[in-house]
């Protein structure tokens, strides 16, 4: 008897356990997916300039630009970090230029921020 | 070396999709679900056909799991402990064949895509098990054609979140995984408890003196 009942301690124990991994995963998922629209998406290293362009809603033309590059024909898809290493530049700086090109785009009439 | 992996995906489109999630498959922990739903938001801006992506990303992984089943099924023992090691402890293993004779091919759908870590292990623990093959070529086939379509699709919708989804997709996975958990052991609660009144058939009333 007394195994018995260690055994549903033990289950009960495990139980609340996984209640609680539900509620906090389910809450942060929840308060995730109510922010999706609103932030901001980071930039990063593996991302392709026409993938960054459609993310912030900026033409593709511009970022090339800002970074001081001509873009290979017809689809240049090298990552950021490919980018860098062919700028002979550090990917920081690069990631900085093209964030920098983003805010601008966002702030002209028209432009995704508006 | 996941920034390689989708570096490779945003550069060279189904064929490296098709490579990377067939080594996963196998058993090397990649991370699968953020290719998927990059490759989906690649469908979205025309970079890759959406039926290409599905194609690949569904071929690949049944490739590979095929060959997860293929080494537990008749690779020996040597070769099962060679790839079981790199997997984790044998103990899982066995755990695992179990898991894949009580359940079945249900065991195989859910670890395709809701709990793909398990995938592999499930993979091989069926080959151990001598799994009817035709089974596990159906249920594995659903599987993976339900995951690819599932987190392709997610990132073709929300293709300029692709960060910020995987970060939802991430926690939501974690938070079924505990409610599945609360049910099965709110049941075997439920059972436990109804054994262990004094009335419960099987249980002796205590004698007075």
């Amino acid at each position: 008897m007394g195994k018995l009942w260690r055994r549903e301690l033990l289950i009960g124990l495990a139980f609340l356990a996984a209640v609680a991994l539900t509620f906090v995963f389910g809450y942060r998922a929840g308060r995730q997916a109510h922010r999706l629209r609103m932030e901001r998406e980071p930039i990063r290293a593996w991302m392709s300039i026409p993938f960054i362009a459609h993310t912030h809603h900026v033409p593709v033309s511009e970022l090339f630009a800002a970074i001081g590059v001509h873009p290979r024909e017809p689809h240049d898809r090298r990552s950021v970090r490919h980018l860098a290493h062919d700028l002979n530049r550090p990917v920081p700086e690069v990631i900085d230029q093209l964030q920098r090109a983003i805010d601008a785009a966002a702030h002209k009439p028209g432009g995704p921020g508006q | 070396m996941s920034e390689q992996l989708l570096a490779a995906v945003s550069q060279y489109g189904a064929p490296a999709l098709f490579g990377i999630v067939a080594i996963a498959a196998i058993g090397m922990p990649l991370p699968i679900t953020l290719l998927l739903i990059v490759a989906g938001a690649m469908t979205a801006q025309g970079a890759l056909s959406l039926w290409w992506a599905l194609g690949a990303a569904s071929a690949g992984s049944i490739f590979g799991d095929q060959v997860g089943y293929a080494v537990g099924r008749w690779g020996g023992p040597v070769l099962v402990a060679r790839l079981s090691s790199l997997l984790g402890k044998r103990a899982s293993l066995d755990a695992m064949e179990n898991r894949v004779r009580e359940w079945g091919g249900p065991s195989i759908f859910l670890s395709r895509w809701l709990l793909s870590p398990l995938g592999p292990w499930i993979n091989l623990a069926s080959g151990t098990a001598v799994y009817p093959w035709q089974r596990f070529f159906l249920w594995d086939m659903l599987g993976e054609m339900t995951g690819a379509a599932l987190y392709i699709l997610l990132g073709r919708i929300f293709s300029d979140r692709v960060m910020s989804l995987y970060g939802v997709v991430g926690d939501l996975t974690w938070a079924v995984v505990g409610l599945a958990a609360t049910l099965i052991l709110g049941y075997q609660l439920l059972v436990g408890l109804r054994r262990l009144k004094p009335d419960a058939p099987g249980v002796q009333p205590k004698m007075k003196s």
